[in-house]
């Protein structure tokens, strides 16, 4: 006969439940990797159309040509001289950047959508459940906040603080969200909190930073996670 | 000396009870429709399980409303937790005998 209480299987179970029912564990690191080659496609799309719309001294293809910073040719960063153009030059390419940044989150977002689900559907979990809800209010609070902010500091004028201040806002929120996942997010926070701090400093250097920031830190968090969580139990898949 | 099995808190004695605290522990304050799904309960299973635990003095219920929307929320109680910590304990002791 069965005995009625199994300690064994009782521990296990409720382990599990703690542990389920307070974080999401199934964040695959591939979505990190995924989002991470999103951001610095972004990046290098972004430095390419600046340079080459704050280049030409030609007026007629260029309105801003006359201005002093529209004139001066190859020089090697584009977003420079739109950030310390006219405001006019700026709300002229508010609307490129605006759905660059809009693209980079939405693809991103997907890529890191497809690679978790993958992950937590062959845990047989479902991807919305409440944990990931209170994960998903707790990123997206500081994150629209921070959206907001950035886009009042460029049109303000201050676009060379829009990159450090996107890092430091998404530090905080990872940071803020990662007491409901993998205990990796939280280090990745406060990496991206000290890469926007160090950005800060370096203004002209944004599109760089936004490419470390975004893409090499997600890509290098990525494949840690990978390695840590992922690749072993493929490779035995007794574990 | 009495056998540690007889230790074992009858409250807990169900798979959903054990649930219920399981999920309260590791969460300051969670809802009725959280809880139903995290531990993918029907409405009256989870209700008259949480009514024997609040009735144990283990769970605190309480209830608002929302608007016209009624929202129950769960807290495990100082004395809910210390009673679920010793039935860890047991299960336990339980394990280290007969291992």
């Amino acid at each position: 006969m069965k005995p009625a209480v199994d300690p064994l299987a009782q521990l296990a179970e409720i382990r599990t439940i703690m542990e389920r029912s307070s974080r999401f564990i199934s964040l695959s690191g591939l979505s990190g990797v995924g989002a991470g080659v999103v951001a610095l496609a972004g990046a290098a799309f972004g430095h390419w159309y600046l340079h080459t719309q704050f280049r030409s001294d030609d007026v007629a293809a260029n309105p801003y040509a006359a201005t002093p910073y529209g004139s001066t040719f190859g020089d090697s960063s584009g977003f420079v001289r739109l950030m310390e153009g006219s405001a006019e030059a700026r709300m002229a390419t508010l609307p490129f950047l605006l759905g660059l940044a809009l693209g980079i989150i939405v693809l991103a977002g997907l890529v890191a959508v497809y690679f978790t689900r993958r992950r937590s559907r062959s845990a047989g979990r479902s991807l919305w459940d409440p944990v990931v809800r209170r994960l998903f209010w707790s990123m997206a609070v500081p994150l629209v906040a921070g959206g907001l902010f950035c886009l009042r500091l460029y049109v303000h004028g201050a676009a060379g603080l829009v990159v450090p201040a996107m890092l430091i806002f998404y530090g905080l929120a990872l940071l803020n969200a990662s007491k409901y996942t993998l205990d990796e997010i939280k280090l990745l926070g406060i990496t991206e909190i000290g890469v926007g701090l160090v950005a800060m400093l370096f203004p002209d250097w944004a599109f760089a930073f936004f490419a470390v920031g975004f893409g090499l830190c997600h890509i290098g968090y990525g494949l840690l996670m990978y390695n840590r969580y992922e690749r072993q139990r493929r490779a035995d898949p007794v574990a | 000396m009495k056998h540690a099995i007889h230790q074992l808190n009858k409250a807990f004695d169900h798979r959903v009870r054990l649930g219920v605290m399981a999920v309260l522990m590791a969460n300051e304050e969670v809802s009725f429709g959280d809880l139903k799904e995290t531990l993918d309960l029907t409405d009256g299973n989870l209700a008259s399980h949480a009514a024997a635990l609040e009735k144990a003095g283990y769970v605190q219920v309480n209830k608002q409303f929302i608007g016209k929307k009624p929202n129950t929320t769960f807290t495990a109680t100082k004395e809910g937790r210390q009673a679920f910590q010793d039935h860890l304990d047991t299960l336990e002791k339980l394990l280290r005998r007969d291992g």
